[in-house]
């Protein structure tokens, strides 16, 4: 039996390991006091914590990169709510299909996703970076929404509107005091979701960037191209602290774990 | 007196598929009126067309002389208790029952709801929310938020369906004294007998989307007019008769240990007061019942019966 014990936190000590071990390593790397990118550290110091400020070209991506998910996850909620609830309440013909065509975003491989929208849709009609970046992320964090939502919408019954109504809602009334104020756990937890995955996404923008717009991740690569040193690590390192405290203090606020 | 409630060849239908052909009944003020019949059979399609949750294919709906037929539900002064409460689960119960009173922008809410919560006996509850309290608690603030409405028609889905044995009893005495008090104009609709038995003014028996028999309580129970209706109303034994029509008795009837006829027992069950005991007979199966004081046959053993004529119900139509 103690042998069972021990491989268990063998193994379990391994997946943490596996999983939350680059992060130390980038963390380490980003406190280094040399000149590269390197581990272990040599020597500790924050000062590539205060270069990475003094980068414009950073400033700039970060800005995009807030702009993509806050507004991008946002149109994808607008869309996103009412699809759930449509086809939670009503027997919608072709709901099936629906579902398949919004998560499919996640099936098809961002790679493609990208090199479409840059052939197909910024090439052709000379649209700009920007509006296809953010019909991309749009694009991107719709599944995440419609599932979300649709998940908090199915423990709600469809009677309490109909209360509602009767008592004096409009059908749109009784949907916004009764059916937002119901999920709007899931909507909370579908828009840091969202938010996370779109600041987060890679394959897309590496494809839809142009001068002077392009997504952080993308931006961050191209620096570590050119320049070598440990900024890209405290970036890294910053950003995974935001990721961290956004995802603990919905945990601690509305419970995100229920919802995802 | 005239109808406060009238429905007027009102077809209902899901779809394709007609759930009520054409439906007349009146409805008169004050009234308790219980719509009693199997799944199916149009009882609550009725009454979700009364409070305007589906549009009727044709046919009208007034209440108190005014034609509501297209009217959105919340202008047709109409409250629903549903089977499942259907309360707010964001809201508190104060909330709950403040609702519709809100949407008003009534004046004196805060009085109307802490009267409303009285009525129901729940004062002490105003600022829990509906996940803390028990099914029967739940029922009545469902109750408290339509009554404080001041409803013409008060209607209630399957009331007391969701709750166990004695609350059932204690909540068909608290409409009871609700509809005294209020003299409210109610429907409800249920599937038990013995719920519309003891709480209707009038039963509107209901089976395939038309009103089967309309009648007090003790008609339906003492003249059943249809076979349909007799056997929902616990006649056991329903045995065609030579002429087509049909005759009925119910357990209590049915005379064990002489007669002219010959069964077997097949199971005797202690009910209480009495014995069930199940028969069969060259008529088939039928039930009959005993004092529990009474010497109880076994399973197995041949008794002799009778189903005396004098104790039966002519039956006209099936």
């Amino acid at each position: 039996m103690k042998g069972v014990n021990i491989l268990r936190w063998v193994v379990i000590g391994g997946a943490l390991a596996f999983l939350i071990g680059p992060f130390f390593v980038i963390l380490g790397a980003a406190l280094s006091g040399g000149n590269t990118l390197a581990f272990p550290p040599e020597g500790l110091s924050l000062r590539w914590f205060e270069k990475i400020f003094q980068i414009r070209s950073f400033r700039a991506s970060f800005g995009i990169s807030m702009f993509l998910a806050v507004f991008g996850t946002l149109a994808a909620l607008a869309l996103g709510i009412p699809a759930s609830y449509a086809m939670a309440r009503y027997k919608v013909r072709g709901a099936e299909l629906v579902r398949i065509i919004v998560s499919s975003p996640i099936i098809v491989p961002g790679i493609i996703v990208g090199l479409g929208l840059l052939r197909y849709l910024v090439i052709p009609t000379g649209v700009g970076i920007t509006p296809a970046l953010f019909c991309a992320h749009t694009a991107i964090v719709l599944p995440y929404a419609v599932r979300v939502v649709s998940a908090s919408m199915e423990n709600l019954r469809a009677d309490i509107e109909e209360a509602a109504v009767l008592l004096g809602c409009s059908r749109l009334g009784a949907f916004v005091r009764v059916v937002l104020p119901n999920i709007r756990g899931g909507i909370l937890a579908a828009f840091i979701l969202g938010f996370i995955t779109s600041f987060n996404e890679v394959p897309v923008g590496l494809f839809l960037s142009g001068p002077g717009v392009t997504t952080l991740p993308i931006d961050m690569i191209g620096y570590m191209e050119t320049t070598y040193d440990p900024s890209v690590a405290a970036l890294a390192s910053l950003l995974a602290f935001l990721s961290i405290g956004i995802v603990f203090a919905a945990e601690r606020f509305i419970g995100l774990s229920r919802y995802v | 007196m005239s109808d406060y409630v009238t429905l007027e060849n009102l077809r209902l239908a899901y779809g394709d598929t007609v759930a009520v052909p054409g439906l007349d009944l009146g409805i008169r003020q004050g009234e308790l009126i219980c719509f009693l019949g199997p799944s199916g059979c149009g009882k609550t399609t009725t009454m979700r067309a009364i409070a305007g949750l589906l549009m009727p294919v044709s046919g009208r709906i007034l209440i108190d002389g005014r034609d509501v037929t297209r009217m959105a539900p919340s202008k047709r002064d109409v409250g629903l208790v549903f089977q499942s409460y259907a309360l707010f689960p964001h809201l508190s119960v104060y909330e709950n029952v403040a609702f519709g009173l809100r949407l008003r922008r009534e004046v004196g809410l805060d009085a109307k709801v802490r009267a409303g919560l009285a009525t129901v006996g729940l004062e002490r509850f105003a600022d829990r929310v509906p996940s803390e309290l028990s099914g029967g608690q739940q029922q009545r603030v469902a109750l408290a938020r339509s009554l404080v409405m001041q409803p013409k028609v008060l209607l209630l889905d399957e009331p007391l369906s969701n709750l166990d044995a004695r609350l059932r009893l204690e909540m068909r005495l608290e409409l009871q004294r609700v509809q005294k008090e209020t003299g409210i104009t109610m429907v409800f609709v249920t599937h038990d007998q013995t719920e519309a038995l003891a709480l209707a003014d009038r039963i509107a028996v209901m089976r395939d989307g038309q009103i089967e028999q309309m009648g007090t309580p003790e008609e339906i129970y003492a003249r059943p007019a249809s076979v349909f209706v007799a056997d929902f109303v616990g006649f056991e034994t329903i045995l065609p008769q030579p002429d087509g029509t049909w005759q009925a008795w119910r357990p209590g009837a049915v005379v064990l240990g002489s007669g002219p006829h010959r069964a077997r027992v097949l199971g005797v069950s202690f009910a209480g007061e009495r014995r069930d005991v199940i028969l069969e007979t060259l008529f088939g199966r039928i039930k009959a019942d005993l004092p529990a004081q009474a010497p109880a046959p076994a399973a197995g053993d041949d008794i002799a019966f009778d189903l005396p004529p004098a104790r039966a119900v002519q039956l006209d139509r099936a």
